[in-house]
């Protein structure tokens, strides 16, 4: 009799357990519900939607034609492996010059030649982005070099310094180096 | 259908994972000098060799002092050259690394 009566509570434990164990699960739907806003807001930085990116650096005029410049994140370059630290920035082309320009390149430092120009900026021409290496060595009032190569061969230039468009970034070369 | 349905899934999911791969690939090289030449390693920061990609030693006033591609291990090896230079991997517009004569430490 008293083996029955225990069978019995332990039945009716487990079935609160489990039916309580359903309900629960159901606030796995909150997940999606409170990552989604972060994930749309994310995926608009990216495509272009929320603009170039989360800190416009600057417009400027290089040779005939005009760039602009933003940090895709406001923050110091993430760690990439053997390849080392890398800080992303995208640009885009004013719309008159967009099929003039064949490709931009982006380096910190003076480059020495058309080969040394630096990274490529991929994607569309009005959005293009950039994962550019910064050395772990690299001066803090280092400049940021953007080679404009024309259709026609013509190369133009433009700088900024390193403080100007990333300050996020001395900021973290700072902090590295002072270890 | 349901075949088709399983083809479609796996093709998303291969298109998925392999953007993922497409994304990061940046390339690396680290030079050491060792007696007496100066030997490079390099590669890609997604594992992958550098087999058969073309690394120069270029002086300072930009002659090509020689021009060589990584081995079957992903190395090179150069004969030291006096003067001001600079080792450059290139693996196509946009693609370049560049390593300083005076950043080559000896082993």
């Amino acid at each position: 009799m008293s083996t029955s009566v225990a069978m019995q509570k332990n039945h009716k434990t487990h079935s609160r357990w489990f039916r309580w164990r359903f309900h629960l699960s159901g606030l796995l739907i909150l997940i999606p519900v409170v990552l989604t806003p972060f994930y749309i807001e994310l995926m608009s930085l990216f495509g272009g939607a929320n603009g170039l990116g989360e800190r416009v650096v600057g417009t400027q005029q290089v040779g005939p034609w005009t760039i602009t410049l933003a940090e895709q994140f406001e923050r110091g370059p993430k760690l990439d492996g053997p390849a080392g630290y890398m800080k992303t920035f995208n640009g885009a082309l004013c719309q008159e010059c967009a099929e003039q320009v064949k490709a931009v390149y982006m380096r910190l430092g003076k480059p020495r030649s058309l080969r040394t120009a630096g990274v490529i900026g991929f994607g569309s021409p009005y959005h293009m982005t950039f994962s550019m290496p910064v050395p772990e060595n690299s001066a803090s009032d280092a400049d940021l070099w953007l080679t404009l190569e024309g259709w026609d061969g013509a190369l133009h230039h433009a700088q900024w310094s390193l403080a100007e468009a990333s300050p996020a970034t001395v900021q973290f070369l700072q902090q590295l180096q002072e270890k | 259908m349901l075949n088709s349905v399983y083809r479609r899934v796996a093709l998303v999911t291969l298109v998925a994972a392999w953007s993922q791969v497409a994304l990061a690939h940046f390339p690396f090289v680290e030079c050491t000098k060792e007696t007496p030449d100066i030997v490079c390693l390099g590669g890609f920061s997604d594992g992958s060799s550098a087999q058969g990609v073309t690394i120069d030693l270029i002086s300072y006033d930009e002659e090509i002092i020689a021009s060589k591609t990584f081995d079957d291990h992903s190395r090179v090896q150069f004969e030291p050259y006096d003067g001001e230079f600079y080792i450059l991997l290139d693996a196509g517009p946009g693609h370049t690394v560049e390593v300083d004569w005076n950043e080559i430490s000896a082993r």
